[in-house]
């Protein structure tokens, strides 16, 4: 019988299985230059402000995008509403339907190239952008299509109109998906709308007014301007806007809302969130491992929902911590076009810069930093391994606050109480993630979650047809679904 | 000879219990009977000690059954019918249907908002409907009892707990009506009642974290301050031009949130992308 000092027979799993750069070579193209998509046609955009999109997995300038000046946010503001008013708030819902399974399709057609334009410009691995975000993306737009000729039956007992022109600021982390959540919704309700990408990711958006083009939607009803937060302002605050729908950052958000404050414009606001993650001693602790860094390592933890705070049942704590860490030291770190690899670089210099700040932070405050991956982590790029935080305390800064990066705090807890008073002490509230193999205990802790998503043996799980958003400062109003529809419509 | 009559205290309504305001203050008021009443003039402590009793309450009242929520909206319909209150037939009337109405929801409503969705794997995926929490409600003065009636059931009948804040024009039938509450069976703290200077109560309530929602009818001319506060914590701001038409369901909706659940089914899969 092994003494507990014994060494665990073990696979050394580390470095064991070597691959062959296995790298997507799809050829896309990527104009030089890109600006604005308005009234169904590109535009430019002013020469004086052009600001470069940049492959963060390696430095290379992808292209120079336009900002739109208030001049062109009017105009593609004007265009939306002429579109509603003349054609698309007109349009049989079935046509609108029919609109919406065209895009769906042309970009199932189109997902390979997708794919290999958004990992370029956003750092994410192709496993995810080929598996994931486009998939996911499409299956959006074919859901919604679905609902433009039902929507007598979106809210119970009473006909149903669209708003008019909605105003969409999407971010960096999910750029097409993010896109696919804001449109597809708005469209088949009826509306029109003004999108601008984040600054730092707008190729796949461009890429995607291609496809409008092509499958002839009306000129109009989809306008896209580039730009950073200045153009989002000009955006949101213009007067002829009828609904405002945002995801990013908690701060943003309020910005947002005070500006909007005392107009009729009707909001959504899909927020930060910094989700828990709750293992019990009577988990599947091998999946809930797997879970665990679904959770957190997706997409480097740039993922407003991350399970960024795992709570572990305190007689498992130490056996969990070894297991996860075993695995995460299989997970292959570097170019993210490689269909090998797990993690990617981080999106932008910027970000790069504040996961580091908050890892030294921890750090300071007395966390263990220990970080771990099966390649060694490029020398170019913005890249940040696998990061796990333990030793934490509840009031710790990256226990409080959202690092949107693959950075994993870790707390203990003896009682589901306990538990669920750890999870729930936050002011975010958008998603959290619980692990048993007992049923009784996976509703009653789901349900007392403070939390608008909650995933009991799972993590990171997305689809259109079901409800995403969060409660508190995460923000409110829901994407996905039949709640997915009523942030676009109003009573007629 | 005429006989003296009673004059009542108006008092507030707080946890179950008739409190003057701490502040001691009092505003005039006509009564019904043309006399001047004097009402409590709620302050920023009573308005902090509301919620705080409030929000304790809240977590026992949406843990009740909505069988059990929706019989004691139901009594409460009883205490208002046939009650002396200080307003007219068709207003007590309209109110006691008004009860009547929502009491029926309890039980319902989340059949009728939640969802069970078809997605892409092996989870049972639904979406419930949850109460928001503690919110501070402004009844239109114009919409007399029906208002109150109206603001009080719809935040209780989504397992809400509320505080009303009532004009002190209003504050002889708030009262009256914080009689019906008490003898209800409704525990106390899910429904209190506040009286004074609305506006000053909302400046107050609108920079307390602690308060999930504001419930808004008739027209706020302080509405963009109020929304500028909310910002900072989300706080939910919901408006209705007037209680003569009870909330509809999707009206109702908007004094909840929708949690999705994604509950294993099958064997724990571990997560979207396969590692």
């Amino acid at each position: 019988m092994n003494k507990k000092s014994d060494p665990k027979p073990e696979l050394d799993l580390k470095g064991a299985l070597e691959l062959s750069p296995s790298p997507e070579r799809i050829p896309v193209t990527i104009r030089e230059r890109y600006g604005h998509f308005i009234g169904g046609k590109f535009h430019d955009g002013t020469d004086d402000s052009l600001f470069e999109t940049v492959n963060p997995a390696t430095g290379e300038v992808l292209a120079h995008v336009a900002a739109a000046t208030e001049a062109e946010v009017d105009k593609a503001v004007a265009s939306a509403r002429a579109a509603h008013t003349k054609v698309w708030g007109k349009m049989s819902g079935a046509e609108r339907g029919k609109y919406l399974y065209r895009i769906a399709r042309r970009m199932q057609e189109k997902s390979r190239e997708l794919s290999a334009i958004e990992t370029r410009d956003n750092g994410k691995p192709i496993r995810e952008t080929r598996d994931v975000d486009i998939p996911l993306a499409c299956a959006h737009f074919f859901y919604y299509a679905g609902w433009a000729d039902k929507l007598e039956y979106a809210l119970p007992g009473r006909q149903a109109r669209s708003l008019g022109v909605a105003a969409q600021v999407i971010p960096w982390n999910f750029p097409l998906l993010m896109a696919a959540w804001k449109l597809a919704p708005a469209l088949a309700t009826g509306n029109t709308v003004v999108l601008k990408p984040a600054e730092t990711t707008p190729l796949t958006a461009m890429f995607l007014a291609e496809i409008l083009q092509e499958v002839d939607l009306p000129p109009g009803v989809v306008n896209i301007v580039n730009g950073a937060g200045a153009t989002g302002g000009a955006l949101v605050g213009h007067g002829d806007v009828d609904k405002v729908a945002f995801t990013g950052s908690t701060n943003v958000g309020r910005i947002i809302m005070r500006q909007i404050a005392g107009t009729k414009k009707k909001a959504t606001m899909e927020l930060g969130g910094k989700g828990a993650q709750i293992v019990f001693a009577d988990a599947a602790l091998d999946q809930a491992v797997e879970g665990t860094i679904n959770g957190i390592f997706f997409n480097q933890g740039h993922v407003c929902c991350a399970g960024s705070r795992l709570l572990l049942e305190e007689s498992i704590a130490e056996a969990f911590m070894e297991r996860l860490q075993r695995r995460v030291e299989t997970l292959r770190i570097g170019d993210p076009l490689d269909k090998n690899t797990d993690v990617g670089a981080i999106n932008s210099a910027e970000q790069f810069a504040t996961v580091q700040r908050y890892i030294d932070i921890g750090r300071s405050e007395g966390a263990k930093v220990w970080q771990g991956s099966a390649t060694a982590v490029p020398d170019k790029g913005y890249f940040i391994p696998p990061t796990i935080l333990s030793g934490m305390q509840q009031s710790d800064t990256c226990v409080r606050e959202e690092i949107f990066g693959p950075v994993l705090s870790v707390l203990t807890f003896r009682t589901p109480d306990e538990a669920v008073k750890k999870a729930n002490d936050s002011e975010y509230g958008l998603a959290a993630g619980v692990w048993s193999e007992k049923t009784s205990k996976l509703f009653e802790v789901a349900h007392r979650l403070n939390a608008g998503i909650v995933w009991a043996n799972g993590y990171n799980l997305f689809d259109p047809a079901s409800p995403f958003g969060g409660i508190r400062h995460s923000g409110f109003g829901r994407e996905g679904g039949i709640a997915g529809l009523w942030p676009y419509l109003e009573v007629a | 000879m005429s006989r003296l009559s009673i004059e009542k205290t108006v008092k507030q309504y707080v946890g179950g219990k008739f409190i003057r305001s701490e502040s001691g203050r009092v505003m005039a008021s006509t009564g019904s009977d043309g006399r001047t009443v004097f009402v409590p003039q709620g302050s920023r402590k009573d308005l902090r000690d509301a919620v705080r009793i409030a929000r304790k309450a809240q977590g026992a009242w949406a843990a009740r059954t909505a069988y059990n929520r929706g019989q004691i909206l139901y009594r409460l319909a009883e205490m208002l019918d046939g009650r002396s209150l200080p307003t007219s037939e068709a207003d007590a009337i309209a109110a006691v249907d008004r009860a009547v109405h929502h009491a029926g929801w309890s039980d319902k409503i989340t059949a009728l908002l939640s969802t069970l969705n078809p997605v892409s794997g092996t989870y049972v995926n639904y979406s419930r409907i949850r109460p928001l929490g503690v919110l501070v409600v402004v009844p239109d003065p114009a919409d007399g009892l029906l208002g109150m009636v109206e603001a009080a059931c719809t935040c209780a009948v989504m397992s809400n707990s509320c505080i009303l804040v009532v004009d002190a024009s209003l504050g002889e039938l708030a009262a009256a009506f914080s009689e019906a509450l008490h003898t209800s069976d409704l525990p106390g703290g899910v429904v209190n009642v506040l009286t004074g200077n609305a506006s000053e109560l909302l400046a107050v309530a609108s920079i307390h974290d602690d308060i999930d929602g504001l419930l808004l009818y008739g027209e706020q001319p302080d509405l963009a301050e109020l929304q500028t506060e909310a910002a900072h914590v989300m706080r939910r701001i919901v408006q209705r031009t007037s209680a003569t038409p009870a909330a509809t369901p999707i009206e109702l909706q908007q004094l909840a949130e929708v949690q999705t659940v994604w509950m294993s089914a099958y064997e724990p899969q571990g997560g979207a992308a396969v590692y």
